[in-house]
């Protein structure tokens, strides 16, 4: 490092590297512009602060705000249109729900081809969670059976309601807060808390997992 | 951070940069304004939350060249700026008024770094030109600057 590079880099005004630094100390000359360089940039930094108006910055953080609210009831008034299945636009993908939708599209051959287990046996299982007659009262229970799911196990439920057809899947070590959404490759999925642990109901109809998802909520 | 939280944040040096590009308070609060509702339309999408800053003077930037029918600052020279020397009544400005008889092209470099703290490869992104190009106008812009705001009997002795 020389003066001239020493100054040619002060003037960009990028800051002091090691190097220039090291010069600096070793150099009166580049010490006395390094000090007025200072003063010069302070001079600068004061000339392009120039006045905001009063508030400004709370006027804008206030504004994203009240669009927020906006954006909420112009939802909530698509979800009234819009029925049941409006509820799938306002919400947003959740990675339960999404892992769900996944075993579904991966799983659910597998679990119906290796037959389901006694009823029973499924009634004990579920007991916790999401008591089987509940089911029962909702449609025609097709087929319970355990399967690994996210590190435990899972009972994968195949309910037939007047509408059409949905997977379950019942959580009973997953715990969770609120009713979530999640919607991918044609296929929706929510999922909501349950007995001791959650529920999640998939299928390929929005309005047919919504209305029994909130069948399950209520 | 909240979008809310961001735009509190970052409020007052987007309105100054918008101010040095469009040089008009009425039109800064503007184009800062529309682009924080784009901005705002798009915040989810924003992978990067780090990068947040840099994206919103980013928006600005894009709000004020569409509101200015997409005329970037041009690549001015300085050269009015540099036979200023026989012109001694330019000396002696105050840094604001310096700034003002700056070409936006060298005052913007000059405005995203000082006040937004970006670097000059981060500069050169933004506007769209190479690194060593947005280095030459910082530095071009200081040279101006100081001859601009030197005392004028000091200048004008020498002439
Ligand atoms: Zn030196």
């Amino acid at each position: 490092m020389n003066c001239l590079d020493y100054r040619r880099q002060l003037l960009c005004g990028t800051g002091e590297t090691d190097g220039m630094r090291v010069h600096r100390l070793q150099c009166a000359g580049c010490a006395s512009e390094w000090q007025e360089q200072a003063a010069f940039e302070g001079a600068l930094r004061a000339g392009l602060e120039v006045p905001v108006p009063a508030g400004f910055g709370e006027r804008m953080a206030n504004a994203q705000v009240a669009r927020r609210r906006r954006f909420l009831a112009v939802a909530a008034t698509a979800l009234v249109a819009a029925g049941a299945g409006g509820y799938a636009w306002l919400a947003r993908q959740d990675p339960l729900a999404l892992a769900n939708i996944d075993f579904v599209m991966k799983e659910e051959a597998n679990s119906i081809m290796m037959g389901a287990i006694p009823h029973a046996e499924a009634q004990a299982a579920l007991a916790a969670t999401l008591p089987l007659d509940r089911l029962e009262g909702l449609g025609q229970v097709k087929h319970v059976r355990p399967c690994p799911f996210n590190g435990a196990t899972a009972y994968h439920v195949v309910l037939m309601v007047p509408q059409g057809k949905v997977s379950l899947l019942v959580m009973p070590s997953t715990r969770i807060r609120g009713r979530h959404h999640a919607e991918k490759e044609g296929m929706h999925a929510e999922v909501m808390p349950a007995g001791n642990g959650s529920v999640g109901v998939i299928g390929i109809d929005a309005a047919v997992v919504d209305s029994v998802a909130g069948a399950l909520k209520a | 951070m909240s979008f809310e939280e961001t735009v509190r944040t970052h409020a007052a040096d987007l309105y100054r940069y918008a101010y040095w590009l469009a040089r008009d308070h009425a039109q800064a609060e503007d184009v800062v304004q529309e682009a924080l509702l784009r901005g705002w339309r798009a915040f989810p999408r924003l992978r990067e939350r780090a990068a947040a800053k840099a994206w919103l003077f980013s928006i600005v930037r894009n709000e004020y060249l569409r509101a200015a029918g997409n005329r970037a600052p041009d690549a001015e020279t300085l050269d009015g700026l540099e036979i200023a020397d026989e012109r001694p009544e330019l000396f002696g400005l105050e840094m604001r008024d310096a700034l003002a008889a700056l070409p936006a092209s060298y005052a913007e470099p000059l405005a995203l770094q000082v006040l937004g703290g970006f670097s000059c490869a981060e500069i050169a992104d933004m506007i769209g030109a190479t690194e060593g190009a947005t280095m030459t106008r910082l530095t071009r812009a200081r040279q101006a600057l100081k001859r601009l705001v030197a005392p004028r009997e000091h200048k004008a002795g020498r002439t």
